[in-house]
């Protein structure tokens, strides 16, 4: 399958977005769960989101390298457009789901936190998904 | 995949103007090789100002590069 230079860098954000949170998550959800943001839950937090950006600036210079980057044209922000719409409304969606259910139920803040963050994360890849299905199938 | 209405004949002119290759005639006409790519293979239908670009490119009138194909069978005689 030959991969333009955006493509690449999707497939690579996508990769290292369900690693890092999926293990992030994993051990977040599945551990100990302390009801405020403690000192330990902030750490593991930023360890994630500073794997994360080491992850990718490697990466991106690797396939740099490797690969002719070329600037963005009308159709990558065509594509770009569908992919910032579909994120957005299932962002919209989970966050009311959320607000709905600290309301009804009551959450602690250490959970509301994560939940709003695996929100964020889950829009990540429905936007980075949306782009690659646009780039195989056309638009 | 999904197929656009709109036909073109980038391939064959690219065949008349010496072999040009896509990655030139992504640069004359200023968006990348894979925009071409799913141009020509009618993946994207491209915004009147690129397809004007693109039969600059080529030298000639829009509508010897492009034509619109009626999804309506009756339109199409």
């Amino acid at each position: 399958m030959n991969l333009s230079y955006r493509e690449k860098s999707i497939w690579g954000s996508l990769a290292t977005t369900l690693v890092v949170y999926g293990y992030y998550f994993a051990t977040i959800f599945s551990g100990e769960r302390p009801s405020q943001i403690n000192r330990m839950a902030l750490a593991r937090l930023m360890s994630a989101v500073f794997v994360i950006v080491v992850i990718e600036v490697v990466y991106h210079v690797v396939i740099a390298l490797t690969s002719r980057e070329e600037p963005k044209d009308e159709r990558d922000i065509l594509i770009e457009g569908k992919a910032y719409r579909n994120a957005y409304f299932l962002l919209v969606a989970d966050l009311f789901m959320l607000m709905g259910t600290v309301v009804l139920i009551g959450l602690t803040p250490f959970l509301t936190v994560n939940l709003m963050l695996f929100s964020v994360v889950v829009s990540e890849i429905v936007s980075s998904l949306t782009q690659l299905f646009y780039y195989r199938r056309g638009i | 995949m999904a197929k656009t209405l709109i036909r073109n004949n980038i391939r064959k002119l690219r065949f008349h103007c010496s072999e040009m290759t896509q990655q030139q005639l992504s640069e004359k006409v200023g968006v990348t090789r894979q925009t071409i790519v799913a141009i020509e293979g009618e993946k994207y239908s491209p915004s009147l100002e690129v397809a004007f670009r693109i039969a600059r490119a080529f030298g000639v009138p829009l509508e010897e590069v492009f034509r619109y194909e009626s999804a309506d069978p009756e339109a199409r005689e």
